[in-house]
C-alpha cells in the first residue's frame, strides 16, 4: 500500500497544522475547564465564549520582544526550544489515525510515515526532546533555570523507564513494534486496555510525569523555581517550549489511544471505520480532559515522594507486568 | 536517483561524524564536548540507517544519544560545566600515546576490513526484507551471541548493585523514618 511522495508531503503538512490547532485549542480548553472546576468563567473576552483566545495569545507572543540574558550562551540558548518543538511535532508522524482511503486514483494511508519500528522511534524522539529542556536551562545561565532543567532531567529519565516497560506488555501481546500493526491487531479482539489494564495505568501515570503535568509538575513548580527551565525565555521562544509540552501531551494521548484504546477503531462496529480520524479525535479529547481534570484535582508531589514513587512503586509494577505478560503469552502459545 | 541520495546522505553523515568526533576532543567546555558527542552518536545512527539497520539506529538514538548522554549532560551541568583553562605545557607523553593508539586502531580496522571483506566491498550486499528487524536481532542475541548477551547483563547487574550500595552508603547517617525535604524542614520563626 504505497502512496506517491507528494501525497505524503501534503498529508504531513495537514497533520502538523491539525496538531498545532489542537495544541492551540487545548490551551483554551485547559483554561476553560480549570476555570469551571474552580467556579470561574475563564477567558471569555476574545471572541464568542473566548474562542479566539489562542489566536490572541499567538499574536501577543509573536509580537513580544524576545529578550535574553546577556550571560546566556547564544547558540544552545536559541536552538534548545527549536529542538524540543521539532521532536515533539515529529513524533506525531508515526501515529496512525485511520485505515487509509482511496481518493480518486490514489491510495492515502492513515498514517504519515508507516515505519516498522514506529514505537521505538517515538521513544527515541522523546529522549532527544529532553535535550531541549536541559540545554535551554543550562544555556540561560540562571540558577532557577538550571535547577529547573536538573529537575526536568531527573524526572524524565526516571519515569521514561516505567513508560517504556509499561508499553512492553502491549508489544509482547501484539508481537509487533509497528503502531499500525498494533491498531490492526485490536480490530477483532479486545482492546489492549482490558488485558493490559496494569500497563495502561502505569503508562498513564508515567505519561503524566513525562509531560511534567500536575501532580508531577515539579520541574515548573512556580512557587519554588519561578518557572523552571524556561525562566529566562520570553516571546515565541518561550512559546515553542510551551508548544513542545502541549504537543508532547497530545502525542502521548495519541500513543495511549493507539496502544491501549483500539486506535482509530469504533468500539464493536466496523462499518464506520472510514471515519477513523473522528473516533481518534474523540478519544483524544477524552484523554486530554482526563489530563486537565488531574491538574485541577491533585496537589503537587514532594520531590522525594516523586522519586520514591517512580522507582519503588511504578518501576517494579511495570516490570512485573511485563514479566507476567511474557509468561502468559509463552504459556498460551 | 536513489543512489545519489544515499551517497549525499552518506557524505554528510560521515563528515559530521568525523567533525563532531574532533569537536568532542577540542572543545574546552565539557558541556559542548558532550553536545558534540551526541551529534557524533546521532550521525552514526544515520550511517546505520543507510545500512538498512533501522532497529539498531533507533536503539542507538534511544539508548546512547538519549539516555546515556543525558546523564553526561546532567553531571556536567551540575558541576558547573564551565571551560577549563587551556593546557599551558607542551605535548605530554599521554598525547603521544593517544595519537599512536588511534593510528594503530585505524590501521588495524583497515587491515581487518581488507582481509575479511576483500573483493566483496565493491559489490552491493544482498539482504532480504527481514534484515535488521527486531525479530531477527533478538534471535541472533539468544542463539549465536548468547554468551556475550548474558555476560553484558551480568556486568550491568553488577553496576546496578554497585550504584545502589554507593547510594545507600552516602545516606547512611539518616535517621530511619525521618524525611528531610521541602515541607518538613524547620523554618526560622518570623518575628
Amino acid at each position: 500500500m504505497s502512496e506517491p511522495w507528494w501525497v505524503s508531503v501534503i498529508k504531513a503538512l495537514v497533520i502538523i497544522n491539525l496538531v498545532l490547532l489542537t495544541f492551540a485549542y487545548t490551551t483554551l480548553l485547559e483554561r476553560k475547564l480549570l476555570a469551571r472546576m474552580q467556579l470561574r468563567f475563564g477567558p471569555n473576552r476574545a471572541g464568542p465564549y473566548g474562542l479566539l483566545q489562542p489566536i490572541a495569545d499567538l499574536v501577543k507572543l509573536v509580537r513580544k520582544e524576545s529578550f535574553f540574558p546577556t550571560a546566556a550562551i547564544d547558540a544552545p540558548y536559541i536552538l534548545a526550544p527549536v529542538v524540543s518543538a521539532f521532536t515533539a511535532l515529529a513524533a506525531f508522524a508515526v501515529i496512525p489515525f485511520g485505515n487509509g482511503w482511496n481518493i480518486w486514483r490514489y491510495h492515502v494511508n492513515g498514517v504519515v510515515a508507516n515505519v516498522p519500528i514506529s514505537l521505538i522511534l517515538i521513544f527515541a524522539l522523546g529522549s532527544i526532546g529532553i535535550y531541549g529542556f536541559i540545554v535551554g536551562g543550562w544555556a540561560s545561565e540562571s540558577k532557577y533555570s538550571l535547577l529547573g532543567s536538573m529537575r526536568t532531567c531527573a524526572q524524565l529519565v526516571s519515569y521514561e523507564v516505567s513508560l517504556a516497560l509499561s508499553v512492553l506488555g502491549v508489544v509482547i501481546t501484539a508481537g509487533s513494534l509497528s503502531l499500525v500493526q498494533i491498531v490492526h491487531n485490536q480490530a477483532h479482539s479486545l482492546w489492549y486496555v482490558v488485558p493490559q489494564a496494569v500497563g495502561f495505568l502505569v503508562f498513564l501515570i508515567s505519561g503524566v510525569a513525562e509531560t511534567s503535568r500536575a501532580p508531577f509538575d515539579l520541574p515548573e513548580a512556580e512557587q519554588e523555581l519561578v518557572a523552571g527551565y524556561h525562566t529566562e525565555y520570553s516571546g515565541m521562544r518561550w512559546g515553542l517550549f510551551q508548544m513542545a509540552e502541549y504537543v508532547n501531551m497530545i502525542t502521548l494521548s495519541g500513543l495511549a489511544i493507539t496502544l491501549f484504546l483500539g486506535g482509530w477503531h469504533f468500539p464493536f462496529a466496523h462499518g464506520v471505520d472510514f471515519l477513523g480520524p473522528l473516533w481518534f479525535f474523540v478519544k483524544l479529547l477524552a484523554l486530554l480532559f482526563a489530563f486537565i481534570w488531574l491538574r485541577a484535582t491533585l496537589p503537587r508531589l514532594r520531590y522525594d515522594q516523586l522519586m520514591s514513587f517512580g522507582w519503588k512503586i511504578l518501576l517494579p509494577v511495570a516490570t512485573v507486568n511485563a514479566l507476567v505478560t511474557a509468561l502468559v503469552v509463552v504459556w498460551a502459545n | 536517483m536513489a543512489n545519489v541520495l544515499v551517497w549525499a546522505v552518506w557524505v554528510v553523515a560521515a563528515f559530521s561524524c568525523l567533525a563532531s568526533g574532533i569537536a568532542v576532543v577540542s572543545f574546552a567546555n565539557p558541556f559542548f564536548s558532550a553536545l558534540a558527542l551526541i551529534g557524533n552518536l546521532a550521525s552514526l545512527a544515520v550511517l546505520y540507517l543507510l545500512l538498512s539497520a533501522e532497529f539498531v539506529a533507533a536503539g542507538q538514538v534511544l539508548v546512547y544519544a538519549g539516555a546515556v548522554m543525558v546523564m553526561f549532560l546532567f553531571v556536567t551541568a551540575y558541576l558547573g560545566g564551565r571551560a577549563d583553562a587551556p593546557w599551558a605545557g607542551g605535548p605530554t607523553w599521554q598525547q603521544f600515546g593517544a595519537v599512536l593508539a588511534a593510528g594503530a586502531i585505524l590501521v588495524e580496522v583497515i587491515v581487518v576490513i581488507g582481509l575479511k571483506a576483500g573483493g566483496r566491498l565493491s559489490h552491493e550486499a544482498k539482504i532480504d526484507a527481514g534484515f535488521g528487524s527486531p525479530h531477527r536481532i533478538g534471535r541472533v542475541f539468544l542463539t549465536d551471541h548468547l554468551l556475550a548477551f548474558e555476560i553484558t547483563s551480568v556486568v550491568l547487574l553488577v553496576a546496578a548493585v554497585g550504584a545502589v550500595i554507593l547510594g545507600a552508603h552516602s545516606r547512611g547517617d539518616r535517621v530511619p523514618g525521618h524525611v528531610s525535604g521541602p515541607g518538613r524542614g524547620t523554618w526560622p520563626e518570623e518575628t
